[in-house]
C-alpha cells in the first residue's frame, strides 16, 4: 500500500512538472476552462437563488387573481364582480384591486401605481420604492413628485414613506396612492377595476372555484397562485433565448479546446512518452501521468470556477449579468440574492466538463503509450 | 518542497474554500430569513403577484398577469423587442 | 547469465517490406563480464540489446536469464533460469525496470527537466520512497562528478556531461546488468576512454555489461571479456580479447 501511494506521489510530482514546464499553454487553458465554468457555475446559483426567492415570497400572493378579458385581451373588470365572486362557496374573500402602470417621460421608465386593499395612504401623499425614490435623486419624506394625471395636468404628491431597502424585489417601482388619487391619475370609468384578488378558504378547491368563476362570468380568466408560481419556475429556463446562447457559447468553447487536445500530443510529447517507456515506465504509468495531469487542471478550474462564481453573484450581485437582465429598464431593483447551493447542478456542470477534460487528456496519450520501448533506441 | 506536496495542500485548501462556502449558503439561508419573510409580508398585504424584475414593459414587469397577446399587442406580427423577453417565458393558459 | 537460443526477430512480418534484423543467433553472456558487440551499422546490434534487456520480444528463439531474482509471481527455484520470451509486457517492464540499465546512443534525456530529476525518473514508478532514491541519486551524482550539475538543465550540458548524466539514471535502479548502444559515438576519444573506465568500476562491482560498438577504444579495450562479430542480423564471429 504505501508502495502504491509512493509511486503515485512520484508520477503527480513529475505530472506537476510537466505543467509547469509550459507554464503559458497550461495556465491560459487553466484560465479558459475557469471561465467557462466561472460563467455557467454564476448562471446556475443566480437562476437557483432567484427562483428559490420567488417561491418563498410568493407564496404568500392572492390564492386566485381574476382578470376580465375582450378578444383575448386584458380588460378592466366591473368592481360588482367581486361581489358576485365572494358569494361562491369555498370563497373567504374577494377584493377589487386598483394598479396600473405609468410612464414617466422625463426619466423614461415605468412606475407601478397601487392602492392597497387597506389603510391607503392619505389623499395628496404616496409611498414610494426605493428604486424610484434613487431614480428622483434620493427622494425621501417631504419631497414632492410631480405626476402626469389623464387629463394632462400635472399633480403634486408628498412621499410619506419610502419602501426599505431590502424590499426593492418586489416594492422597487410601487408608488401606492389613495383611492382618489388613483381615480384623478387614470380617470377610470367609474365602478370599474384591474382586477379581483380572491382567498379560497381551503387551498385544494382553488381549482374549483376557478372552474365556478368561468362558468358564472364568462370573459373572466382566473390566475391561480401556483400558475404565478409556474411562472417563475420557468423563468431563465435553459431553454429561454438568452440562456441559449450563453450556453452554448461555453459548450462551443469547451468543445474547441478538449478537441484541441484531444488530436494528438507534440511530437515532443510523443518522444518524452517514448523515452519514458524507455526506461522503465508502464503504460499504466504513462497514462496515470497523463491522467494527474488532466485532473490538476480539471479539478482547479472547476473548485474556483464555482467558488468565484458564488462570489460573483452572492457577494457582487452578478454584475456580469446586470445588462443582460437590465435589458431596457430604466429602473432596475437592486437587490441582494441569499446564497443557494444546488448540488445536483454542480454535479452536473463537473461531468460535463472534468470528465471530458480528463478523457480528452489521456485518450491521446493512450495511443502513444502503446508504443513499444525499443522505438526510443531508434529516434 | 515536493511539487505534490505542493499540489496536495493546494487541493485541500481548495476543497476547504469549497466547504467554507457551503457552510456560509448555510448561514446566509438563516440570516436571509427575515429579509425574504419582510418580502412575504409586503406580498401579503398589498396583494402582490409579483416580483419586481424588469420594469421595461407591463408583460415584463407583471409575467404572472400576462397573457399570450401581451407580446403581440402592437401588431399580430410584432416580434419580441425587449430583452427581458427571452428571459421570461410566456404565461401558459390555464386550462 | 544471460542465454540466447536461435533468437531471431522479424518487422513488418508478413508484408512485403519483411525485414529480419536479428537471424538466429545463440549466445551466452556470462554474469559480471563485460561483452562487446562489435559490427557495422544495420548489424542488428541495437535490435539485439532490446532483446536482451526485455524491451521486445524475439520472434523466435528463448532468451533466459539465470542468477537473476525471479519475480514473485514466477515460482521457479532460483537455480533454474526462466523464459523471459512469452512473458507478458507488465512482468517483462518489472524485470527491465529491476535488473536492467540503459545507456541509449542518443542519451535520450527528458528536455526542461533539471539532471537530478531526469536520474531519478526511472525510480517513480518503482513505489520507493522518494528519500531514498533521491540520496541514491545524489551519491551517484557524486560518482560521476557532476554534483554541480544537479539542477542544470540537461539542454545546456556538453557531450561528456550528458553521458555521465545517462549513466547515473540507468543506475539509479541498482541493476545487475548494464546495456549500452553506442556509447562513445558522440564522445571525443579522452572521453571515450573516460567512458571505459567507467566500465571498469563496473565491472569491479560485479555488474554484467553489454554494450553495443564500432569504436575500437570499445573493442579493442582491455576490459572487454568477449568481442561478439555481427554483420546482417547473424553472429559472424566470437573472440576472447587476450
Amino acid at each position: 500500500m504505501n508502495s502504491r501511494v509512493n509511486s503515485q506521489r512520484n508520477i503527480i510530482d513529475y505530472a506537476i512538472s510537466s505543467l509547469l514546464r509550459r507554464k503559458i499553454k497550461n495556465l491560459s487553458l487553466l484560465a479558459l476552462y475557469m471561465l467557462v465554468v466561472f460563467v455557467v457555475a454564476s448562471l446556475i446559483f443566480f437562476v437557483q437563488a432567484l427562483k428559490r426567492e420567488a417561491r418563498l415570497i410568493l407564496g404568500d400572493a392572492p390564492d386566485i387573481v381574476v382578470q376580465r378579458t375582450i378578444a383575448g385581451r386584458h380588460d378592466l373588470i366591473p368592481a360588482d364582480y367581486s361581489r358576485q365572486i365572494a358569494a361562491i362557496r369555498g370563497v373567504s374573500n374577494a377584493a377589487p384591486r386598483w394598479w396600473g402602470y405609468y410612464y414617466d417621460p422625463n426619466f423614461d421608465a415605468n412606475y407601478t401605481f397601487m392602492v392597497p386593499p387597506a389603510d391607503p395612504p392619505k389623499k395628496g401623499t404616496i409611498w414610494i420604492g426605493a428604486g424610484i425614490a434613487r431614480l428622483l435623486r434620493g427622494a425621501q419624506k417631504g419631497y414632492l413628485v410631480p405626476l402626469r394625471n389623464a387629463a394632462r395636468k400635472t399633480m403634486l404628491l408628498e412621499v410619506v414613506k419610502v419602501f426599505p431597502a431590502d424590499s426593492e424585489l418586489v416594492a422597487s417601482d410601487l408608488i401606492m396612492v389613495s383611492p382618489d388619487d388613483f381615480q384623478t391619475m387614470f380617470n377610470l370609468p367609474k365602478g370599474f377595476a384591474t382586477d379581483v384578488a380572491v382567498t379560497v378558504a381551503n387551498p385544494q378547491e382553488i381549482v374549483t372555484v376557478a372552474g365556478k368563476i368561468t362558468e358564472q362570468l364568462p370573459g373572466t380568466r382566473p390566475i391561480l397562485k401556483s400558475e404565478m408560481l409556474r411562472t417563475y419556475d420557468s423563468l431563465f429556463d435553459w431553454r429561454g433565448g438568452m440562456q441559449v446562447v450563453i450556453l452554448s457559447a461555453a459548450l462551443l468553447s469547451f468543445i474547441i479546446f478538449a478537441w484541441d487536445k484531444a488530436t494528438g500530443l507534440s511530437a515532443d510529447e510523443r518522444r518524452e512518452i517514448g523515452i519514458l517507456k524507455s526506461i522503465g515506465w508502464e503504460t499504466t504509468d504513462v497514462l496515470l501521468l497523463k491522467f494527474w495531469e488532466g485532473i490538476a487542471i480539471s479539478m482547479t478550474a472547476f473548485t474556483w470556477g464555482v467558488i468565484l462564481a458564488y462570489g460573483h453573484v452572492f457577494f457582487f450581485s452578478a454584475p456580469l449579468f446586470e445588462h443582460a437582465i437590465k435589458g431596457w429598464s430604466v429602473l432596475y431593483p437592486r437587490f441582494r440574492l441569499v446564497p443557494t447551493i444546488d448540488p445536483y447542478q454542480l454535479a452536473v456542470l463537473f461531468f460535463l466538463t472534468v470528465l471530458p477534460y480528463t478523457a480528452a487528456t489521456i485518450i491521446p496519450a493512450w495511443l502513444a503509450a502503446t508504443v513499444d520501448p525499443d522505438s526510443a533506441m531508434r529516434s | 518542497m515536493r511539487p505534490s506536496s505542493l499540489f496536495s495542500i493546494f487541493t485541500v485548501c481548495s476543497l476547504a474554500m469549497l466547504a467554507l462556502m457551503a457552510l456560509h449558503a448555510h448561514h446566509s439561508q438563516a440570516s436571509g430569513r427575515n429579509v425574504t419573510m419582510a418580502r412575504a409580508r409586503l406580498v401579503r398585504e398589498y396583494q402582490l403577484t409579483d416580483l419586481c424584475l424588469f420594469t421595461e414593459a407591463r408583460y415584463t414587469r407583471n409575467p404572472a398577469m400576462a397573457d399570450l397577446f401581451s407580446a403581440f399587442q402592437d401588431h399580430p406580427a410584432s416580434l419580441e423587442h425587449f430583452p427581458s423577453g427571452s428571459l421570461v417565458p410566456p404565461a401558459r393558459p390555464h386550462e | 547469465m544471460i542465454e540466447l537460443t536461435h533468437v531471431s526477430k522479424c518487422f513488418t512480418m508478413g508484408k512485403s517490406n519483411q525485414f529480419k534484423a536479428v537471424d538466429d543467433v545463440s549466445l551466452t553472456l556470462r554474469r559480471g563480464k563485460v561483452t562487446i558487440l562489435k559490427g557495422p551499422s544495420g548489424s542488428g546490434k541495437t535490435t539485439l540489446l532490446t532483446l536482451i534487456g526485455c524491451m521486445a520480444r524475439p520472434t523466435s528463439g528463448r532468451i533466459r536469464l539465470y542468477g537473476i531474482p525471479a519475480p514473485g509471481f514466477i515460482e521457479l527455484p532460483p537455480t533454474d533460469g526462466f523464459d523471459i520470451s512469452s512473458l507478458p509486457e507488465r512482468f517483462l517492464t518489472h524485470i527491465r525496470r529491476t535488473t536492467f540499465g540503459f545507456i541509449f546512443q542518443q542519451f535520450n534525456l527528458i528536455r526542461g527537466i533539471s539532471v537530478l530529476e531526469n536520474i531519478m525518473l526511472p525510480a517513480y514508478p518503482t513505489g520507493e520512497s522518494h528519500a531514498v532514491f533521491h540520496k541514491r541519486a545524489l551519491e551517484l551524482l557524486n560518482l560521476f562528478g557532476i554534483t554541480r550539475l544537479a539542477a542544470s538543465q540537461v539542454e545546456l550540458l556538453s557531450g561528456g556531461e550528458s553521458q555521465r548524466t545517462a549513466i547515473a539514471r540507468a543506475l539509479i535502479n541498482n541493476p545487475d546488468v548494464i546495456i549500452a548502444d553506442e556509447p562513445t559515438a558522440h564522445l571525443d576519444s579522452t572521453l571515450s576512454r573516460e567512458f571505459m573506465d567507467i566500465i571498469g568500476g563496473f565491472k569491479a562491482h560485479g555488474k554484467t555489461v553489454l554494450i553495443a560498438s564500432h569504436d575500437p577504444i570499445v573493442y579493442e579495450s582491455a576490459l572487454a571479456d568477449m568481442v561478439v562479430d555481427m554483420r546482417d542480423g547473424r553472429i559472424t564471429g566470437t573472440g576472447r580479447v587476450s
